[in-house]
């Protein structure tokens, strides 16, 4: 797997995992691990692009 | 007791002060090291906006530093002093072992530490810790992510564009603008930190009401003290940081520094206290990312979440030594 898209899984699960003890900022912790998720997929999809080519 | 409240307000603002001329380097490193403007004017441009940035923000952040902590019935002047000892003792140790330690999470650590030590655990502020504690992990990521978004959108916006030398030449003035917003975020954050310790020793002496805002005194003295330390200190460390990370272009040094910038905004305007160092280092680990992984030096990264792991425990720690001393020795 794409060494970058697994750092940005790594991230956004580490922002999950704050998400209990967030109090009212719950929702800022969704928002960027919702944000490493789409930046794992981009990333996962450009280095499967570049080895196509 | 005015004695001690002075010396103690006057250490408030030394800690300050070497906060100013610790973390100047971090809002100008990009600016000096691509040679838009000389060391000497840049942390003149650094300090300027450092003391500004009373009129831009709130005391949101000071109010959190002094009522979100502890309870406001165990402050004194003995646990405050200890809390910035504390604070101060463990900065020094973490600059001897070059670890990017956080004077914010060390101040924490450190009122939490003597606060402890006075009147036991149940005098800490459960849900405040809680929000500090999340933002610590929280602000360097989100730091990462806007770092390693606004590069994509650069270079998504002038991939067209063939003469890189103008484009160069462009971003090179554009880090005129974004050094100053991160000046602007770092005197917001880190400044209402000492106004946060100075109205909490105001509070516990009785000098001003437990719902008391920041008298405008405090917020220019602060403002003052970090914008003094930019001016006489910045300069001698600013060397390291614009390439130590991640090697930095102008492009990379506005994405890096806007992205700070947004970071510190939004916490300050919420009232969170973040360490300015930490958001930097992931705007630029996230203009690295950008690239690819290899291009960040991750040795340095990761000494960061080090600095998380123990900032706060050990600032703790030295904080509740401190305040027993001070304890036997009153």
């Amino acid at each position: 797997m794409d060494r970058r898209a697994a750092f940005f899984l790594v991230a956004a699960a580490a922002c999950i995992a704050l998400v209990p003890v967030a109090n009212e900022h719950a929702w800022v912790a969704w928002t960027v691990a919702s944000v490493y998720v789409v930046l794992a997929l981009g990333s996962w999809l450009d280095a499967r692009s570049h080895r196509r080519l | 007791m005015e004695y001690a409240l002075i010396f103690v307000i006057v250490v408030a603002l030394g800690f300050d002060y070497v906060n100013g001329f610790h973390d100047a380097a971090n809002s100008i490193a990009t600016v000096v090291s691509t040679r838009v403007l000389a060391p000497r004017t840049a942390v003149i441009w650094a300090a300027f906006f450092n003391f500004v940035a009373f009129l831009v923000f709130g005391d949101h952040v000071a109010t959190t530093i002094a009522k979100d902590v502890v309870d406001q019935d165990v402050l004194s002047i003995g646990v405050i002093f200890a809390g910035l000892v504390g604070a101060i003792v463990w900065d020094l140790i973490t600059f001897y072992l070059g670890l990017p330690t956080s004077s914010s999470h060390a101040l924490v650590g450190g009122m939490a530490g003597a606060a402890v030590a006075k009147a036991g655990f149940d005098v800490l502020i459960g849900d405040g810790l809680r929000t500090i504690g999340t933002f610590i992990v929280l602000s360097p990521l989100i730091g990462l992510a806007l770092g390693l978004i606004f590069t994509l959108v650069i270079f998504w916006v002038f991939h067209r564009n063939r003469n890189v030398e103008r484009l160069n030449r462009g971003f090179r003035h554009g880090q005129l603008a974004s050094a100053a917003a991160f000046s602007l975020g770092h005197g917001a954050n880190d400044a209402q930190k000492t106004m946060g310790i100075i109205l909490a020793l105001l509070i516990a002496t009785g000098h001003a009401g437990a719902d008391a805002t920041t008298p405008l005194w405090v917020v220019l003295a602060a403002h003052t003290a970090i914008a003094l330390g930019t001016l006489t200190g910045g300069w001698r460390i600013v060397k390291t940081m614009g390439s130590r990370i991640t090697r930095l272009q102008p492009v990379g040094g506005v994405a890096a520094e806007s992205a700070a910038a947004v970071t510190l905004f939004a916490t300050s305007a919420a009232g969170i206290p973040v360490s300015t160092t930490h958001t930097i280092t992931g705007g630029i680990v996230g203009v690295g990312a950008a690239r690819r992984l290899s291009a960040v030096r991750w040795g340095v990264a990761s000494r960061v979440v080090w600095a998380w792991i123990f900032t706060i425990p050990g600032a703790f720690g030295v904080s509740f030594l401190s305040f027993w001393l001070v304890d036997v020795f009153s």
